[in-house]
């Protein structure tokens, strides 16, 4: 009986020990997302820009992952640890194109996330976004969490004020709002805290005009990344959007002529068409509208001249017209240009 | 057995361990695989609607709707028979697009027409030519829950699987009856696409909705907090084969307005009948109580309006009415459009009292004639001025807004007679009354301002003041005439500056000597950064007009919103939210920037236009003093010769001031 007993209190203690002492000794997922993710304070706070932001640890010896913003417009800026620990952080390098920059800090055996382990999520799963929103955490309290579900996966088209984002890869699109102020550069995880993306800066969808809630996927990140933290990276090159847009064919090459462009969004309604024309002969016809480019939608006179600007010679070009309540397709061949 | 019984305690207290930690692990475990079941019941709920969920883009169309920046991507609607009929929000075409392409979750394309509309619902129903298609499931209509959950879906990004936001349903029967709410994010994004329960069955269509607003647009500013709303599935499946008919459907009217605005404590008791109405074919009276709207009771405000406020014009409705305490009941069908309201119009300026002339004590009985106006029915039937009206058809009056009231349940070109006294004595005319004149005569005489008793030092700033409104941390100016005497009713000038010039040197210049004249005191808001005004800016600038009007003696008659230019816009915004405040709009060089309201009784709103006759937008101005024309609102209007874009000279202002002098007419 009492060697009974001492081999149940054995197996009890062990039994009902473990858990104990895991929930002792281990954190939750929240919990460790949250000690590798800082506060970083800098520039702004006048004129509606925040002077706060957050960053994520990606080495144990300092590196940390911030979004691009002129909250690091100094050359150090203020990094608080998980801890509560104040340290300067001083940028090491960053890729506008990208919303990145890596800062550095100097401290050792930091808790951090291997960018190499990243995860990923599909339209409908639960996740977890962490950041400094409203910088309403100070000191050792650890950063917000919020939760919601990945509302899609698709390609960034967004602006900030009037201009184009240059981003245009593929983010996750969230359901709850985790773009608020101080969020950029936090994390969005899965349930159980595994690395999936970068919350980037507050911006608005291109095509909607709404403000959007989105997260660049580490994925996007992680070589760019490791680059900047060897010295190995060269920045990529002028954006595209800021040469200008090459006018190599414009619709009348095609024998094709629109309505006056008198609107921003002058549908491209057809005119009429140069006798003899290949587009003529295509059995293209006035007030038909043009409605696609090789699949693309164009919604004016403008993208429809700005597409054709693209072509080369003898590129084939797919043109769907609507056409009363029915689509044409129809297609066309860029013609050889005279020589100037 | 003395050991047993701490044995036991030992293995009792072990064992409950033991439980407790299997029980918490277990709990949490629980948890986790919960979390994985609802997330995988979810996404199979979006995937069981996703055949019926497809794509909408649009071509061409406003830059802005309703000082919205109007969005050029793509939208969502839900496929509703299997030959190609698809609804979605009207919003998703508020843009007015020249063409609709819809793309199906297979990828094919179809140029879609727009067959009808529902106006009351906010809904659009589009057809493609195709076949085979999969109309959505619509949720029993008695299965819907508070709390139960909802997932908003779209298809606006380029993804194969639709966009998704999870949320839960928040309330039913919102927005007068018509929609379900949800916490879901709802916006641009996902209006037209469904709202889905946890077995992939359509609850309803995603729309932007305002409990005020009626455009289109209207709600759109709440997008993404929290608040969402969704025409529910089975409403729209009632009323397809209507939409698919191409028969446009509207809110039903009544043609009636109540005694007070208070919606929630005040009994349903009827003002103002709209002529012709269905109100007035029934014989609906004012002065009845609604008690009954389709058998079911109503003894408030609110009430009646939950019971109308999802019936289409066409429904059939029965009511009750209380009429001096005996009940009377009448059938009638709602209408889709009232006639334009129109008051009726005598020819009078009546006499301004003293604000502290007791009515009750020397007062001389009826309204006193201060002008009449030329070719009005009071000239023709000989009124003069200091005549005294004292009864309209044998009912007596004592003040202007009695009479005022008794004339605005008249039309033009009815019949009616007057008594009046002259020199005492009295006698009666019968006049066939006009509708309202627009004209201000030139010779306008000036309502005599008494002099203010001695001074005190409670009266309140005269002159040029400058202050900052304390509870909205904003700057306004103002002019109060050095004169001003608080026995005296003041028309108040609320001008509302254009983007970066508060213009306050000119305005000062060009108004001072009409605000002494006329009584007018002027006051001008200041926008919050110099540049432009902002939308909720609109908090402040009433909050300014409320401040004035609690401290100087102000006629409610004659408030004024005048704007210039950029701030002309802000102008019409604030008149049309606040029809209570505002019975006047001034605007300078600008034309009719959004839709005004309908001309109603119970919120009268008199319009002037001033501009240059070089002006660019000149014609587009002479556009809008035709509409609103054409939707009875009086409407004074001045084109200045040799003016271009500039802020109108001296005498086109001091015929405004005229205009204001004349707000009271009668």
């Amino acid at each position: 009986m009492k060697h009974l007993l001492r081999s149940c209190i054995m197996i009890l203690l062990v039994c009902g020990s473990m858990p104990l002492a895991n929930a002792q000794d281990e954190l939750s997922p929240i919990q460790e997302v949250q000690t590798r993710l800082v506060k970083i304070f800098g520039a702004g706070g006048i004129g509606g820009l925040h002077s706060y932001s957050t960053g994520f640890i990606i080495s144990p010896d300092g590196y940390i992952a911030t979004v691009w913003s002129h909250v690091l417009d100094p050359d150090v800026v203020t990094v608080v640890l998980g801890n509560g620990l104040k340290l300067d952080g001083r940028i090491v390098g960053a890729e506008p194109q990208l919303h990145l920059a890596i800062l550095k800090v100097d401290a050792d055996d930091l808790p951090y996330f291997d960018l190499d382990d990243a995860a990923s999520a599909g339209t409908g799963q639960r996740v977890l976004a962490f950041g400094n929103m409203y910088k309403v955490a100070t000191g050792d309290e650890p950063v917000s969490v919020m939760q919601g579900v990945i509302a899609a996966k698709t390609r960034l088209r967004a602006r900030r004020g009037a201009f184009e984002v240059p981003f245009d890869g593929p983010v996750y699109v969230v359901d709850a709002i985790t773009n608020n102020p101080g969020m950029g550069g936090g994390v969005l995880t899965t349930r159980d805290g595994r690395l999936l993306a970068m919350i980037g800066k507050e911006l608005r969808n291109a095509e909607t005009n709404t403000w959007i809630n989105y997260a660049i996927p580490v994925d996007e990140l992680a070589d760019v990344a490791h680059q900047i933290k060897s010295g190995t990276f060269r920045r990529s090159d002028t954006p595209k959007s800021r040469t200008a847009p090459p006018q190599n064919y414009r619709a009348i090459d095609f024998g094709i002529v629109l309505i006056p462009d008198v609107l921003n969004r002058t549908p491209a309604y057809i005119d009429s068409l140069l006798p003899g024309s290949d587009a003529a002969q295509q059995d293209l016809r006035p007030d038909d509208l043009l409605l696609f480019i090789n699949g693309e939608l164009i919604q004016s006179c403008k993208e429809l001249e700005a597409e054709l600007g693209r072509l080369e010679e003898s590129d084939i070009v797919q043109l769907v017209v609507r056409r009363g309540d029915s689509l044409v397709s129809v297609e066309l061949e860029a013609p050889e240009k005279d020589e100037p | 057995m003395p050991n047993h019984k701490p044995r036991l305690t030992i293995l009792a207290l072990l064992s409950s361990a033991l439980l407790i930690s299997v029980a918490s692990t277990a709990a949490a475990q629980a948890d986790g695989k919960l979390a994985v079941l609802e997330e995988r019941a979810l996404k199979q709920a979006a995937a069981i609607v996703a055949p019926s969920i497809v794509r909408i883009e649009t071509v061409g169309g406003l830059e802005r709707v309703d000082e919205i920046l109007a969005g050029t991507g793509p939208t969502t609607g839900v496929v509703v028979s299997a030959d190609g009929y698809i609804i979605t929000s009207s919003f998703n075409f508020a843009a007015k697009p020249s063409s609709i392409l819809v793309s199906l979750p297979d990828g094919r394309r179809f140029a879609a027409r727009q067959v009808a509309s529902d106006n009351l619902k906010m809904l659009t129903l589009i057809k493609i030519d195709a076949e085979n298609l999969t109309p959505a499931p619509a949720a029993p209509r008695d299965s819907v829950r508070v709390g139960q959950w909802a997932i908003a879906l779209g298809r606006t990004y380029e993804t194969p699987f639709p966009s998704m936001s999870v949320g839960i349903v928040s309330a039913l029967n919102r927005i007068w009856g018509k929609a379900i709410q949800t916490d879901a994010k709802v916006s641009p994004v996902n209006y037209g696409g469904p709202l889905v329960d946890i077995e992939g069955r359509v609850l309803g269509v995603l729309v932007p909705l305002s409990p005020q607003g009626k455009s289109d647009a209207a709600g759109v500013e709440w997008y993404d907090a929290g608040i969402g709303f969704a025409i529910p599935m089975s409403d729209i499946y009632d009323v397809l084969d209507q939409l698919k008919a191409e028969k446009d459907l509207h809110s039903g009217l009544l043609g009636i307005t109540f005694q007070t605005k208070d919606l929630y404590s005040t009994p349903p008791m009827v003002d103002h009948v709209w002529y012709n109405s269905p109100a007035q074919k029934a014989g609906i009276k004012s002065g009845d109580t609604i008690v009954e709207v389709n058998g079911a009771a109503t003894t408030r405000i609110s009430q009646v309006r939950h019971a109308l406020g999802n019936a289409y014009a066409g429904d059939k409705i029965a009511l009750s009415v209380d009429r001096d305490g005996e009940t009377i009941k009448v059938d009638f069908e709602l209408a889709a459009k009232l006639e334009p309201y129109e008051s009726a119009f005598l020819g009078i300026l009546p006499e301004r009292l003293s604000t502290v002339e007791p009515a009750e004590a020397a007062a001389p009985a009826g309204v006193g004639v201060r002008y009449v106006y030329a070719n009005s029915p009071a000239a023709a039937a000989g009124l003069q001025r200091g005549d005294r009206i004292t009864k309209f058809n044998d009912a007596p009056q004592n003040s202007a807004i009695e009479l005022r009231d008794a004339l605005s349940r008249t039309r033009p070109g009815e019949k009616a007679v007057l008594t009046f006294l002259r020199n005492g004595e009295p006698q009666t005319a019968e006049v066939e009354l006009q509708k309202i004149t627009a004209e201000i005569p030139a010779d306008l005489p000036r309502s005599p301002i008494p002099l203010p008793a001695e001074k005190n030092d409670d009266s309140e700033k005269t002159g040029r003041l400058a202050e900052t409104l304390e509870t909205h941390a904003h700057d306004l100016w103002a002019f109060v005439p050095d004169d001003y005497n608080p026995d005296y009713q003041y028309a108040l000038l609320v001008w509302i500056h254009p983007s970066r010039n508060t213009m306050e040197a000119e305005m000062l210049k060009r108004w001072k000597q009409i605000c002494r004249e006329r009584g007018v005191i002027l006051l001008a808001p200041k926008a919050g950064t110099a540049e432009t005004w902002t939308p909720n800016e609109i908090g402040f600038i009433k909050a300014a007009v409320e401040s004035f009007v609690e401290r100087y003696s102000i006629d409610p008659q004659r408030i004024v919103l005048h704007g210039f230019e950029t701030g002309a816009a802000l102008a019409q915004q604030l008149a049309f939210k606040e029809r209570e405040l505002f019975p006047a709009l001034c605007l300078a060089g600008a034309p009719l920037a959004i839709q005004p309201p309908e001309n109603r009784p119970d919120f009268p709103l008199q319009w002037d236009f001033v501009y240059g006759e070089d002006d660019p937008q000149g014609r587009k101005i002479e556009a809008s003093i035709k509409a609103l024309e054409k939707m009875r609102y009086p409407v004074s209007h001045r084109a200045v010769p040799g003016l271009g874009q500039d802020y109108p000279p001296e005498p086109a202002i001091e015929e405004v001031g005229r205009w204001i002098d004349a707000l009271d007419r009668i």
